[in-house]
C-alpha cells in the first residue's frame, strides 16, 4: 500500500513538474500579396508599459537597412508598415520572455502583412534580444 | 496528522496532479468548421487554400492551430457552403486564398477561459495577381467549467470556437465580393 502511494505521489509530481519542461516554437510567414522587400520605412508602435522590447525591434530592423521610428501615438503618414508586438513574460527564478509575436501591418488597413512568433519555456529561455532576432529573422525567411 | 489521513491526502494530491496536468491536444479540424454557414452568393470558380503561422501542439504545450488542420477546416467549410465551385490543390485554381494565423492569446490558468485569435485573410486572382481582399479578422472563443472539467480540454474548446468564428467571418467576407 505504501509503495502504491509513493508511486502515485511520484507520478503526480512528475506530471506537474514536466508541464514546465522545454517547449520551443518559432514561426514566420509573409502574406503572398505582400512584397517584404518594398517595406523600407516602418513605425514600431510601442506598448505603453514596455521598457525595451520596442527598441530591440527597432534596432533589429535598422540592421536590415530599414528606416525606423517608434512611439505610442498612431503611426505618422508615409510609413510602409506599422510594427506591432505582443510580449508575454514569466517568472522562474528570474523574469524571462516566454513568447514574442511581431506583426508588420498595412498602415491604412491594419492588415497583417507578415508575422512571426517565438515561444521558449524556462529551460531553453532566450534573452529578449535573441527572441527579437529570432522572430524577425524568421519573418524574412518566410518571404518568397 | 494521523498516518492514514496523511496517506489519503498524499494520494488525493497525486491524483489531482495527474488529472490536472493532462496532455494538450491541437484544435480539431472538424470542430473548426462552421456547421451552419449560409453565404450570400456562390462563386462559380475554383479556389486554392494556403495557411501559415499556425503551430503543432506538443503534449506539454498549449492548444495550437496547425496549418494543415486550419487549411482542411477552411476547405471543408467552402465545400459545405458551396462558396466556390471546387477546391484545388497544388498550383492550380482561379483564386488563391491565404490565411495567416497572426496571434492566438490563451490564458495560462482560469475557470472560464477566453481565447483571442487574429487571422489575416487575402484573396488573389491567379490570372492577373489582383488582390481582391485583405482583411484582419479578430475572433473570440470561450469555454466554461460546465463544458469541460480539465483545463487542457477547456482550452482546446475555446481555441476551436475562436477558429470557427474566424472561418465564418472570413468566408462571409469573401461571399460579399463580386468575383
Amino acid at each position: 500500500m505504501n509503495k502504491t502511494i509513493k508511486l502515485l505521489a511520484l507520478l503526480g509530481l512528475v506530471a506537474t513538474l514536466t508541464t514546465g519542461c522545454a517547449v520551443n516554437r518559432a514561426t514566420g510567414s509573409v502574406d503572398p500579396s505582400t512584397n517584404l522587400a518594398a517595406l523600407k520605412t516602418m513605425y514600431v508602435k510601442k506598448i505603453p508599459d514596455d521598457d525595451n522590447t520596442h527598441a530591440l525591434i527597432a534596432d533589429k530592423l535598422r540592421s536590415k537597412g530599414i528606416t525606423v521610428t517608434t512611439g505610442v501615438e498612431p503611426a505618422p503618414g508615409g510609413v510602409d508598415a506599422v510594427v506591432t508586438y505582443i510580449d508575454k513574460w514569466m517568472w522562474d527564478i528570474t523574469m524571462y520572455m516566454l513568447e514574442l509575436t511581431i506583426t508588420f501591418r498595412d498602415p491604412k488597413t491594419d492588415f497583417p502583412m507578415a508575422t512571426g512568433n517565438s515561444f521558449h519555456t524556462s529551460l531553453t529561455r532566450l534573452s529578449p534580444k535573441e527572441m527579437v532576432d529570432e522572430v524577425i529573422d524568421n519573418i524574412y525567411k518566410g518571404a518568397k | 496528522m494521523p498516518p492514514a489521513m496523511r496517506r489519503q491526502l498524499l494520494t488525493g494530491c497525486a491524483l489531482l496532479g495527474i488529472a490536472l496536468a493532462g496532455c494538450s491536444s491541437p484544435a480539431s479540424r472538424e470542430a473548426m468548421v462552421p456547421s451552419d454557414l449560409v453565404v450570400s452568393q456562390q462563386h462559380r470558380h475554383s479556389l486554392r487554400v494556403q495557411t501559415s503561422g499556425g503551430a503543432e501542439t506538443s503534449g506539454l504545450d498549449s492548444s495550437n492551430i496547425a496549418d494543415t488542420d486550419l487549411k482542411a477546416a477552411i476547405e471543408d467549410a467552402v465545400v459545405r457552403s458551396r462558396l466556390f465551385q471546387s477546391i484545388v490543390q497544388g498550383n492550380d485554381g482561379d483564386y488563391e486564398l491565404h490565411v495567416q494565423v497572426v496571434s492566438l492569446r490563451r490564458p495560462l490558468i482560469g475557470g472560464t477561459l477566453n481565447v483571442e485569435l487574429e487571422t489575416g485573410w487575402s484573396l488573389v486572382r491567379r490570372a492577373d495577381r489582383a488582390v481582391l481582399l485583405r482583411k484582419s479578422i479578430h475572433s473570440n472563443g470561450t469555454a466554461s467549467m460546465a463544458e469541460a472539467f480539465t483545463f487542457v480540454t477547456r482550452l482546446r474548446l475555446a481555441v476551436e470556437t475562436a477558429a470557427r468564428d474566424s472561418i465564418r467571418q472570413g468566408l462571409l467576407a469573401i461571399a460579399e465580393l463580386n468575383l
